[in-house]
């Protein structure tokens, strides 16, 4: 389905990733490998560094310690600008849009790397994706509902078509259903068409639904990892993550 | 002619030179993030540059212009490459910048008047012949200054609207990290808005000093004030928005300076700025966003 919207991937590998913000580091010695045709999830307690991390890989906070390659190319602090021109899309968690700037221009900013004549017709295969988008073409960004404001952070993204994606919290504030569907139908499609896929997503459950690997953040390092079903048998897991309701 | 109608033809004219001085001024700040309070000694420099180029090359004053626009451009992005950005870079507490500015703008105003001294100066130009239009008079030279104004803020908004360059300025101003994300090197695009405002900053110290036909190195030392109040009216960022707030100071400012006081021009300002930013601190068409 996401076929022609993204691109056959590549492999995200950090090693022994530290970093932080003014020097200190606030991850420690992480390891992910993230490779193409799957979804890696990240999930964690709130200021695990979740964040942090993903910031780190796409080159928006320095690395510290460790390095950092996408398809083999060494891209440890690499600035974000020329991260973008190797495949890399990456959605944050907060300020995922251009608020005064109206949707059509936010995907225009999205494919700023293509040549011009292929703008255009990018916008279109990313409305075929997010039909949503259509009618709203030249609203604010500033001023979508939460759902629709994350369709376009994700068509944003989508326009240069990426080998490898890095989501922060996709789903924060949508309603559950619209949430599973952009977990199950969307991002798990992305990774089906072959694409890498690295997501931190805060309701557990719903990461190792369609996740091939699970990575659980602690105090900045972390403190589990494993195939879902593995941590799903995990007592630990199950304690923090997946029941008493302190958690989704 | 009544005194309202001429002293609102005047309004009109420095409306038309605030309008040039405070779009550079308001794409500086929203861009680059920094508050240039130095832009008045850019543009009274460049106005000598002009001044130097008319008188001591004998170049036409408005092609001795394209030496002041050049200098305002180069300044601006000579400013920011070896001023600005190193102070940026260790992340210290904005008002540092201020102070920086306020520094760079002392020097700019005084370190001029050095060197030309404390002298009155004025181009060779001459003013054309007087047209009338409702109870109005405007020299060529007058109309001229409105004609380039039109101008400049047709092409502004044109370039913000609709250049690839020009989004990228919006993406960089909106969300820097985004942008950078998204391709664009942000660094790039606000050397070129420094280039870009600085020329406006040049053009618009030029036709300042065209206007006022007699000038001197402190002369647009408080040009700030009014740069500041036409700025916060528009909201902080805003190219309509700054057309607009220009057009209101520039306006009230002659014609305070009619009815009240000329001494008062200034204060009329500030108190409309003081006004803006205590009631609607995004301007009177801003949103909560840049800044
Ligand atoms: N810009 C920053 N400067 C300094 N410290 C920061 C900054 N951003 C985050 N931090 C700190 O880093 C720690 C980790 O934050 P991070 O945002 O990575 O956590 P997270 O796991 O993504 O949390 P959440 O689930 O709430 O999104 C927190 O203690 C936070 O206060
Ligand atoms: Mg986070």
């Amino acid at each position: 389905m996401s076929v022609e919207l993204s691109t056959q991937g590549q492999v995200l590998s950090a090693s022994q990733v530290s970093a932080g913000y003014d020097g200190r580091a606030i991850v420690h010695g992480i390891d992910v490998e993230a490779t193409p045709g799957r979804v890696v999830s990240i999930v964690g307690p709130n200021g695990s560094g979740k964040s942090t991390l993903l910031k780190s890989l796409v080159g928006v906070v320095p690395v510290l310690g460790g390095s950092v390659s996408v398809g083999g190319t060494d891209i440890t602090n690499v600035p974000p600008e020329r991260i973008a021109t190797m495949g890399v899309g990456y959605v944050p968690q907060v300020d995922d849009v251009f608020p005064p700037l109206t949707v059509k221009e936010n995907l225009e900013i999205g494919g700023y790397l293509l040549p011009r004549h292929q703008v255009h017709e990018r916008i279109g295969a990313v409305l075929e994706f997010f039909p949503r988008l259509k009618k709203m073409m030249t609203r604010k960004a500033g001023k979508l509902s939460g759902g629709e404001r994350k369709m376009l952070a994700m068509g944003r993204v989508l326009m240069l078509s990426p080998s490898v994606l890095v989501l922060d919290e996709p789903t924060a504030n949508l309603a559950p259903l619209v949430a599973t569907q952009l977990l199950e139908e969307y991002i798990r499609g992305f990774a089906d068409a072959g694409s890498t896929v690295l997501l931190v997503e805060q309701r557990a459950k719903a990461a190792l639904r369609i996740s091939d690997w699970t990575l659980v953040l602690g105090g900045g390092r972390v403190v589990l990892s494993g195939r879902p079903d593995d941590l799903a048998d995990n007592p630990v897991f199950v304690e923090s993550f997946l029941g008493g309701g302190a958690h989704r | 002619m009544s005194v309202f109608l001429s002293s609102l033809g005047f309004g009109i004219i420095s409306a038309a030179v605030l309008a040039i001085a405070t779009v550079g001024f308001t794409m500086q700040f929203a861009v680059t993030n920094v508050l240039n309070l130095a832009y008045g000694s850019v543009m009274i420099n460049s106005a000598f540059v002009t001044y130097f180029l008319n008188i001591h090359g004998h170049l036409n004053a408005w092609v001795a212009l394209i030496g002041g626009v050049a200098t305002g451009s180069v300044a601006s992005y000579l400013l920011n490459r070896f001023v600005y950005t190193p102070f940026q870079r260790r992340n210290l507490a904005p008002i540092t910048i201020v102070i920086v500015a306020l520094g760079v703008d002392l020097c700019g105003t005084f370190g001029l008047q050095a060197i030309v001294g404390g002298s009155y100066f004025t181009y060779r130009q001459s003013q054309g012949r007087e047209w009338h239009f409702l109870g109005m008079y405007f020299s060529t030279l007058q109309l001229t200054i409105i004609a380039i104004a039109l101008g400049v803020m047709i092409a502004v908004a044109w370039l913000l609207r609709y250049t690839r360059l020009g989004k990228a300025m919006r993406a960089t101003s909106a969300n820097p990290n985004l942008a950078r994300n998204s391709g664009v090197r942000t660094q790039s695009v606000i050397s070129t808005t420094w280039l870009i405002s600085g020329a406006l900053a040049g053009l618009a110290g030029t036709v300042f000093a065209m206007n006022t036909g007699v000038f001197e190195a402190t002369s647009a030392q408080l040009y700030i004030v009014l740069l500041l109040a036409a700025m916060f009216l528009g909201g902080p960022g805003e190219p309509y928005g700054a057309m607009l707030g220009a057009a209101t100071i520039g306006i009230a400012t002659e014609l305070s300076a009619a009815f009240i006081n000329p001494q008062y021009k200034m204060v009329i300002a500030f108190v409309i700025l003081l006004g803006m930013l205590t009631f609607r601190p995004y301007g009177l068409f801003g949103s909560e966003r840049t800044a």
